[in-house]
């Protein structure tokens, strides 16, 4: 089954759901999408050059190699291969929260998914990936590495993942910022159900360290639309603390809050630069793909 | 004391037991979920188990209730006032005075049940007596004094009056509420005749009344004469005997007092027969006589009046008043005694003379007929008007002495009349004769076949008669109108376009003249003839309601009081009764007047047993909190 957005082609998540390994799911996305970006403004990041040609009218005029011009008097434009370069490092969410799901997939599932997606696309692009698993401490955690051999390892370490721990998001975002040894991507794969300005205050630790941040958050759709219909005891994932609602009287307010919240990460993480992108678990993962992309393009 | 209409109701209160069975089988309905956003979920409107618990026992106790009140107010719960404070009302004893009690004994056991009514009337309550016949009379007032209600009873007489018990319902029904409570009861005494209801009485009895039926018990055997009629020369006697067993009827006649002839009648059970007795010369009363001394008394006699003291009187206005000069053949016609037996008193006055009169002195004549208008100045004809126009009834006869100017503006109403010319070359006229329009009209309808001997009076000079308001009843046969007839707020008026004293045609000469005018006369008059006899109900005011001779005083100054006979209702004498059931069946029951502000209609409640109601409404509001409690519950 596929899903449209903006013309492209991509796949349910319920039928990635439906692939045996996370590997498979990586590379089904992974590669499906690539197949379609054949046009895509994403191509050509790496730097390694590859031949001289003529410059045509049209051609981006920072493709000039001036030194040429300088000797030859004559405009070039350097072609580039593909090229690694960039440190992108990956904080999964595995908090009891992330257990929930009302779908095909949990959001743990999701998450998985899009982190073991985002490696693979990034190995693919020969940029180093490595992984942090957290809920209210680091769970797990691999360095980056362009290597061909780690992408396999990272998605064995994706693949044990489970969730259960109680969500502290914004300690070990700060043990992380400050790991950090170079200037690199990081993104954050979470539901965010914490104290959003505590979230916000270590994602900033990391623009600090003069990382790029991506921020995928991602929430079921029934947190998001709450379609319950009669009462409920509702018992939290991590606390198992229980609460009894009507929805119909309690929805108004929970739709606010929820909406509060995305809002709020919205709007203060993109007023300092942090990308931002509220995913549902029945949206396509090439939806996060692509804005990692463009983020990616922004930084480079 | 609180008690239960319909206790078997309260069964349905065993249904409490299935929201219990409910809440205990299902403590936890709500279904429970593992959610992530829990903590989001708190700031919305949720409820703590401690308190969701409470709102839970609340609901199930608005729902055990509702049932139990629902079982309650079908149930019907009442609060029985004591004996001592409730009000027992009013008892009223209505006692038959009809002369079917006349019967020896029979009134005595009437009074004895009555007095029994009395008596046993619940100590506090009022008590009331009436009387009733054919008309009722409230003898004694609400009262607490028994002795004075016992003494009306036993000073009351059987009079000559039939049974009719819907006055005296009506009374007793007054004097219950007139004190507004509405509360009592009404005990006839009476034989419980089947004559007592008329086919359109209708009489309604609010429902807390109790009505009972205390029955005298059977007419005894009794021979009644029912009829007297007088023909030829001979007073036929209907006897009747209402009895099981045939029974031989001695009848006797007297007239002026003195015997005048006697016979016997053998009569079967049940049975009807006639006996007929000369009356002999002279005379103006008879009274015929079956002996009957164990039957009802009031019943053996019916009296007859033989002169013509009570013949209607009918007003003829000629030139002089000279009748047998101007108005022989109306005079003489009207004096001969018609088919029924009755005659008129014909009086005759002059056209001038009548313009001092007063219209209420025309209206004591039964019909007036106007024959000529010579000396009638506008007094008189403005009096003609007035006459015809407030119910009079008048016969204008539009011959040689009518002025036809004179009649139409007497008459008005578009009436016109206008006098032939003299025929001076041919002084017999134009020959015609009477042909009826319409012959099922009462002038023409009793004349039958012999209506058609009208067309043999040859009409040699007519008037002519335009009266585009009033119906034609007659034309002659060259089909100018004969006979007009304009009505008015009750009033008749009939114009005859000819002569009446054969001085225009041949009319008086022919033998239909006088059937022909005394139909136009008792048409005229219909309604206005003098009764020579009455019944006991019927009776003028100030005139004792007994069967016999009664002396009326006259009804002009000029007029000589007549005599006329009164008998009793023969009818009365009917013996079929009604059972008590049949005679409640045919009172109908009302609802008691509602008190102030309370709806009227619907089945009446005796007070205390409205509680019901009030517990359905509380039903409802318990549904209503345990709806919106149950919302919020869901």
């Amino acid at each position: 089954m596929a899903a449209s957005v903006h013309g492209r082609q991509f796949l349910d998540p319920a039928v990635v759901a439906r692939l045996s390994t996370l590997e498979l799911k990586a590379r089904t996305v992974v590669e499906g999408f690539l197949s379609g970006l054949h046009r895509s403004p994403f191509k050509g990041f790496s730097v390694e050059f590859a031949e001289y040609r003529q410059y045509m009218p049209g051609d981006d005029l920072a493709t000039i190699d001036w030194k040429v011009f300088a000797r030859s008097d004559r405009h070039y434009v350097k072609k580039f291969e593909e090229e690694t370069n960039l440190d992108c490092h990956i904080l999964l969410d595995v908090s009891g929260s992330m257990a929930y799901g009302s779908g095909a997939m949990t959001k743990h599932e999701y998450a998985s998914c899009l982190a073991a997606s985002l490696g693979y696309l990034m190995n693919r692009q020969r940029d180093a990936v490595g992984l942090a698993a957290f809920a209210d401490r680091i769970v797990t955690m691999q360095a980056a590495s362009a290597r061909p051999g780690h992408l396999r390892a990272l998605l064995v370490a994706l693949d044990r993942l489970k969730p259960a721990l109680e969500t502290d998001v914004a300690r070990p975002l700060h043990q992380l910022a400050d790991s950090l040894s170079k200037r690199g991507m990081v993104v954050l794969i979470s539901d965010l159900l914490d104290d959003p300005e505590r979230v916000i205050r270590g994602l900033k630790h990391f623009q600090f360290r003069g990382a790029d941040v991506i921020v995928f958050h991602v929430l079921d759709p029934y947190e998001l639309t709450f379609p319950f219909e009669r009462a409920t005891r509702f018992e939290d994932l991590e606390t198992s603390e229980e609460v009894v609602a009507v929805p119909a009287l309690a929805r108004e307010a929970y739709l606010k809050a929820i909406k509060g919240l995305i809002e709020r990460y919205r709007r203060e993480l993109g007023s300092v630069g942090i990308d931002y992108q509220q995913l549902s678990t029945e949206q396509p993962l090439e939806m996060a793909l692509l804005a990692y992309l463009s983020t990616r393009a922004r930084a480079f | 004391m609180p008690g239960f209409l319909a206790p078997l109701f309260m069964l349905g209160a065993l249904a409490a037991a299935v929201p219990i069975v409910l809440h205990l089988l299902k403590r936890e309905p709500e279904a429970r979920v593992r959610f992530a956003a829990v903590k989001l979920l708190q700031l919305a409107p949720v409820e703590q188990s401690a308190r969701r618990r409470l709102r839970e026992w609340l609901l199930l106790a608005l729902r055990v209730g509702a049932i139990v009140l629902l079982s309650l107010a079908f149930a019907r719960p009442f609060f029985s006032r004591t004996v001592e404070a409730e009000p027992a009302g009013v008892v009223v004893v209505a006692l038959d005075t009809s002369f079917s009690l006349s019967a020896p004994g029979r009134f005595e056991r009437a009074q004895e049940l009555a007095r029994s009514a009395i008596r046993q009337a619940p100590p506090d309550a009022l008590v009331a007596v009436v009387r009733f016949a054919d008309d009722a009379e409230v003898a004694t007032v609400p009262t607490p004094d028994r002795a004075t209600a016992l003494a009306t009873i036993d000073a009351a007489r059987v009079g000559f009056g039939a049974t009719r018990y819907r006055p005296a319902l009506l009374a007793a029904v007054g004097l219950i509420t007139e004190r507004g409570e509405g509360d009592g009861a009404i005990v006839m005494v009476t034989d419980a005749q089947q004559v007592g209801w008329a086919s359109d009485d209708g009489v309604m009895v609010p429902g807390t009344v109790r009505l009972e039926l205390e029955d005298v018990g059977p007419l005894v055997p009794n021979l009644a004469v029912t009829d007297v009629r007088l023909a030829g020369g001979r007073a036929i006697a209907t006897v009747r005997n209402f009895a099981p067993a045939a029974r031989e009827a001695r009848v006797r006649l007297l007239v002026d007092d003195a015997m005048a002839g006697e016979g016997a009648v053998s009569l079967g059970p049940n049975q009807s027969g006639s006996v007929a007795l000369p009356l002999g010369e002279g005379g103006s009363r008879a009274e015929v006589r079956v002996e009957d001394p164990d039957g009802l008394q009031a019943d053996n006699a019916r009296f007859s009046v033989l002169d013509g003291q009570s013949a209607t009187p009918i007003l003829v206005v000629t030139a002089s008043g000279d009748l047998g000069r101007e108005a022989l053949f109306v005079q003489q016609a009207l004096l001969a005694a018609g088919s029924s037996g009755s005659a008129y008193e014909v009086e005759g006055v002059s056209a001038e003379a009548l313009s001092g009169w007063l219209v209420t002195r025309l209206h004591d004549y039964a019909a007036v007929a106007l024959l000529s208008t010579q000396g009638l100045d506008r007094r008189g004809r403005e009096l003609i008007r007035e006459y015809a126009m407030r119910g009079g009834r008048l016969l204008v006869v539009a011959g040689p002495g009518v002025d036809g100017d004179v009649v139409t503006g007497a008459l008005g109403r578009g009436i016109e009349v206008a006098m032939p010319a003299e025929a001076a070359s041919d002084p017999r006229g134009e020959r015609r004769a009477l042909m009826p329009v319409d012959v099922r009209h009462p002038v023409f309808r009793t004349l039958g076949a012999a209506a058609g001997t009208l067309g043999l009076a040859t009409f040699r000079r007519v008037a002519s008669v335009g009266a585009a308001e009033c119906d034609l009843l007659a034309r002659f046969t060259t089909g100018e109108a004969a006979l007009v007839e304009c009505a008015a707020d009750g009033g008749r008026t009939l114009v005859f376009a000819s002569d009446l004293n054969q001085a225009w045609n041949d009319f008086p000469r022919h033998g239909i003249f006088v059937p022909f005018l005394h139909e136009v006369v008792n048409y005229l008059s219909e309604g206005r003839r003098r009764a020579s006899e009455y019944r006991v109900a019927e009776v003028p005011t100030g005139i004792a309601p007994g069967p016999g001779f009664v002396t009326l005083p006259p009804a002009r100054a000029e007029a000589s009081p007549r005599v006329v006979a009164v008998n009793v209702d023969p009818e009365e004498s009917e013996p079929a009764r009604l059972t008590a059931e049949a005679f409640l069946a045919a009172v109908t029951r009302t609802a008691p007047a509602p008190p102030d502000g309370a709806p009227a209609g619907g089945r009446p409640v005796p007070p205390g047993q409205q509680a019901w109601r009030y517990l359905l409404w509380l039903m409802l509001g318990v549904l209503v909190v345990e709806s919106v409690l149950g919302r919020r519950t869901a």
